[in-house]
């Protein structure tokens, strides 16, 4: 009913002012015609009906507010703000830029953070799964042995299923070209914990565990379909994997993902198209070898920490049973989301700080430039407040204002973050975890929204309070030239300056620290030749080359036929490449004479190589020899340490011509294996702690793996040898798959991509963030000079000079700065130790980029005093009185 | 002067739809009414009465009409609805109850 009169009312509103102004106008004059009456003269009594009357205008806004729906009020409030927008367009686009960028930067980098941190993993309850591995003093995260897995699998009560895997990548043959598939072996019931379900058939059962039951194959949607054109009639079908006929007995479904594992790593989400049975083959008491990675499901109302305690209890049990005494080894249970974020987190988090302070800062530039409106609007605000309106209308009215700038910034905002999601992702360096699943979706478009209303209100709040407490007196007196304004009011916009410079300088020296850290990584020399070389890896498929000498004669051969090429420098072929994170490890070998280090066992990674693997990397040779050919294996075994390695077993001796072996009691001259050579020091990755010990194996006396890496060195542009690779490859064997055929800079390169992600990054938003300073620095200068300028004018007139007046305004921006900057470095000064984690080889106080923070600052901050100095020294002293 | 006492809050439209219980008033003729009656010891405002009004045309206790008075000029005039008279009942007992109970107060005030 009331709705209905509303609407009416509202429909009749025309009528409805009319009507009330004729009411009261019929009052006022029947209010005099008394007032005569009582015998007032006609003058006096109207101005006694006026006076009764009090402020009609105020009546009728109270009148109409009552009738009036909110959402009137709300259309006219924006219509005037839109007028007020359009009427300074230069405030308007400065205002909208800024908070456009700072808005889009807030999204985007919101974008990476729902998609990497927040997304759900795509399996069932997926913060149930745990990754389990083991740990000792020098490998923090080591894989399993297969019967220590089978033991946990048996023994343990703290998980409701736990499976393991391995990384194994096949060939698939058949027909058309042959190609290299990644590809896992996974136990029994591995889908099952990750609660995924075949689309056709079935995952594996424990008889596939079963040595020599293992020719069955699981293979992903997309073989199933690229490759099988989607045949329905699959399961049971036989494909070639390895040159063996593998019987299809499932098909995952798309979106099968990787969750990602450790040893011979591939990333979470990778394509994986294959998944064969591993089986448990070998002596079960022999427990030293380690390779396969558990993945299990945590029961209900168990922890992480508890299941871990329970698998070192069954570990401790299991070095009893099989007298190993204490091994040094501990289990470790990681959540699975841990370990697929990772590092990633700390980055982003930090990320995540430094665009919202890129949004403080645009929030305190747009409070600033709307302070310095308002005090210009001052005569339009108190007309209004002096006519009757409530200072709420007037709060209201401003706010919509700001909320209106600020929805216009975001949509601004968001479609700029539309195109930078894009940038951002493929800027993201390789091994990002969830790149795929970034987007701009709908919980982004929410934290849009909710910033945008944030940000609106937070820039909008300082002005609509200083123009609703303002005296309207003071408004009117001073006839709309409001001069210094008020003192309050200069502190806030002063306040809000030394907030902008102080951010930015945090911001800066963010950015600072992660570019020394990221040019630290640069100059690092990674121990091997950067450039001009080209690389590729091959596998060659074990039933053809089923014994070792087959595939040592196999390399050896290319590695010479590549040699013989034109513009080859040297060509070699070794296990692994430099900086790729290969991590084969051997422990309890012998050193001869010599004992290992109380607790520990001789351990270190172990890698092959051919007579110019070394040369062909540039990785230099600091004692002995490299291998030659005749290092084959009718000659005395040899072997190629690094400097570490060296150091460490035998500190301060001559290395060559000492002895190892990797024999249980070596007893005769064959046993052990003589050192003929030390090269000097390559890190796992470019930003690994420390090198671990390694040994290299020439290829033609133990080709322990058939899957190998080609390094080519050329004066030449090494792309162009590709295709001479290929060829030399495929006249040995026409069927062999070439992959990641590479030149060795993006090796390199990928390997520094995090830092200078993060610094790119980081410097961008710094970059804006003193830009953004800089405009507030000159927005407050110049506002305060033109406030300014009769003072100004009267000083000139009294002899100040030009120099005078320069210094004065220079001055109040350098104490702005000053005191920004000052703030800056001790924020930053405890805020940069969140950085020790991301960056390398710089102190988070590093007083270098402190101090030229600190320099870069000031010295925007009075560039951005200079041209409105500039300007006040420009001032006609006559014209600048005459203006009063 | 001394200062006239300000009207008990929410006491106005309880004023108003009593007064319009007597026959069609216009905004002016209830002013004066409510002034005569009390002896002049309320006034109501301007500021208070026409807002008052439209609330009470809002919730359909009055309604209006443009007509001529005595005089021959054009007012508006408002006249009590039956919903009206019924919130003026409802009003009526919560004042006398809230006046009661005052005075219970006061008197207890007295008494000790």
């Amino acid at each position: 009913m009331k709705f209905l009169n509303k609407l009416s009312l509202l429909f009749g509103r025309r009528r409805f002012h009319d009507d009330l102004d004729e009411e009261m106008a019929f009052h006022r004059a029947q209010a005099e015609r008394d007032f005569v009456a009582e015998g007032m003269s006609p003058e006096e009594a109207r101005y006694a009906a006026m006076r009764q009357f009090g402020n009609g205008t105020r009546i009728k806004e109270r009148s109409r507010e009552l009738i009036g729906f909110r959402a009137e009020t709300v259309l006219h409030d924006l219509r005037y703000a839109l007028r007020q927008l359009v009427s300074s367009p230069g405030f308007t686009l400065v205002i909208l830029l800024t908070l456009a960028l700072a808005i889009g930067a807030n999204t985007a980098i919101f974008s990476v953070i729902n998609g990497v941190l927040l997304k759900r993993l795509p399996y069932e309850q997926p913060d149930r799964l745990m990754r389990i591995f083991l740990s000792g003093t020098d490998y923090p995260k080591f894989p399993l042995n297969p019967f220590d897995f089978r033991d946990y699998r048996t023994r343990s009560r703290s998980f409701e299923s736990m499976a393991a895997f391995n990384r194994g990548d096949v060939q698939l043959s058949g027909s058309g070209e042959p190609v290299h598939l990644n590809g896992f072996g996974i136990t029994s019931g591995y889908f099952h914990v990750l609660g995924l379900h075949p689309q056709l058939g079935r995952e594996f059962d424990r008889n596939a565990e079963i040595p020599g039951n293992g020719l069955e194959i699981i293979i992903s949607d997309r073989l199933w379909r690229t490759r099988f054109g989607a045949d329905p009639n699959i399961i049971g079908r036989k494909i070639t994997v390895n040159m063996q006929p593998f019987t299809v007995i499932g098909v995952m479904p798309a979106g099968t993902v990787h969750p990602g594992n450790v040893y011979h790593a591939l990333p979470y989400g990778e394509s994986v198209d294959v998944w064969w049975p591993f089986s448990f083959a070998g002596d079960p008491n022999r427990r030293g070898s380690h390779f396969i990675e558990g993945i299990a499901r945590l029961k209900d109302n168990v922890t992480a920490a508890q299941a871990a305690s329970d698998l070192n209890t069954i570990m401790n049990q299991i070095s009893h049973e099989h007298s190993n005494g204490d091994t040094g080894w501990k289990v470790l249970v990681i959540p699975l989301y841990n370990e697929v974020v990772g590092q990633s987190r700390q980055m982003l988090l930090v990320l995540l700080g430094a665009v919202v302070i890129v949004l403080l800062i645009a929030c305190a530039n747009a409070a600033n430039l709307l302070l310095a409106r308002a005090s210009s609007r001052q005569r339009e605000i108190a007309v209004r407040v002096a006519m009757g309106a409530p200072r709420m209308r007037v709060i209201r009215q401003l706010m919509t204002e700001s909320l209106l700038i600020s929805f216009l910034g975001g949509g601004l905002g968001l479609a700029t973050a539309f195109s930078g999601v894009k940038v951002l992702v493929s800027l993201l360096p390789s091994d990002f975890p969830r790149a795929q699943d970034i987007h701009v979706s709908a919980p982004v478009l929410a934290f849009t929204i909710l910033i945008t209303v944030v940000t609106g209100i937070l820039f909008g709040l300082a002005p609509a309070f200083q123009a609703a407490g303002a005296d309207p007196r003071e408004g009117l007196q001073k006839g709309g030239r409001a001069t210094t304004g008020s003192r309050r009011q200069r502190r806030l916009r002063d306040a809000l300056v030394v907030a902008e410079v102080s951010l930015a300088c945090v911001l800066l020296i963010g950015a600072g620290l992660m570019l020394r850290s990221f040019l630290n990584q640069l100059r690092l020399d990674p121990g091997f030749q950067r450039a001009q070389v080209l690389t590729a890896n091959l596998s060659l498929p074990h039933v053809k080359y089923a014994k070792e000498e087959q595939v040592e004669r196999f390399y050896n051969q290319l590695a010479d036929n590549l040699s013989a090429l034109p513009g080859v420098e040297y060509a070699g072929v070794g296990s692994d490449l430099p900086w790729t994170g290969y991590d084969e490890n051997a422990g309890g070998f012998t050193v001869e004479g010599k004992k290992p280090p109380a607790g520990q066992e001789f351990h270190g990674r172990y890698h092959m190589a051919t007579p110019s693997y070394f040369s062909a990397l540039g990785i230099p040779l600091v004692a002995g020899r490299f291998f030659s050919d005749a290092d084959n294996n009718t000659a005395p075994n040899v072997i190629i340490i690094n400097r570490v390695m060296a150091e460490r077993y035998w500190p301060g001796e001559n290395v060559i011509g000492k002895r190892m072996s990797f024999s249980d009691g070596p007893k005769t001259d064959k046993d052990w294996i003589t050192v003929v050579g030390v090269v000097g020091n390559v890190k796992d990755q470019p930003n690994s702690p420390e090198t671990h010990n390694a040994f290299w194996f020439p290829v033609l006396q133990a080709a322990w793996t058939s899957d190998m890496s080609v390094v080519i060195s050329t004066r030449m542009q090494p792309r162009l040898l590709a295709d001479s690779l290929r060829n030399e490859v495929h006249r040995l064997d026409p069927n062999l798959a070439i992959a990641d055929v590479q030149v060795i800079d993006q090796i390199v390169d990928s390997s520094v991509s995090t830092p200078r992600f993060a610094f790119a990054l980081v410097g961008l938003f710094a970059g804006l963030a003193i830009v953004l300073a800089g405009i507030g620095t000159y927005g407050v200068i110049s506002y305060s000079v033109s406030q300014r300028t009769p003072e100004l004018g009267i000083r000139m007139a009294l002899g100040a000079v030009r120099s005078d007046v320069m210094r004065l305004v220079l001055s109040h921006a350098a104490r702005l700065a000053g005191l920004g900057t000052a703030l800056g470095l001790v924020a930053a000064f405890a805020l940069s130790r969140l950085l020790k984690s991301l960056i390398f080889d710089v102190s988070p106080a590093d007083p270098a980029t402190f101090a030229s923070v600190a320099g870069i600052v000031i010295l925007v901050a009075l560039l951005a005093g200079y041209v409105p100095a500039l300007r006040a020294t420009a001032t006609d002293p006559m014209n600048a009185l005459r203006a009063e | 002067m001394a200062k006239k006492p300000d009207l008990l809050p929410g006491t106005l439209d309880m004023l108003i739809l009593k007064t319009l219980t007597r026959g069609a008033l216009h905004g002016y003729g209830i002013a004066l009414s409510i002034k005569r009656l009390s002896d002049d010891v309320l006034t109501v405002e301007e500021g208070s009465l026409y807002p008052a009004l439209q609330r009470l045309l809002l919730q359909n206790w009055v309604k209006a009409e443009w007509k001529m008075t005595d005089t021959n000029r054009r007012a508006r005039f408002y006249t009590l609805t039956a919903a009206g008279r019924k919130q003026l009942g409802v009003e009526l007992s919560q004042f006398e109850q809230m006046i009661a109970a005052i005075g219970r107060v006061l008197s207890d005030v007295q008494e000790a």
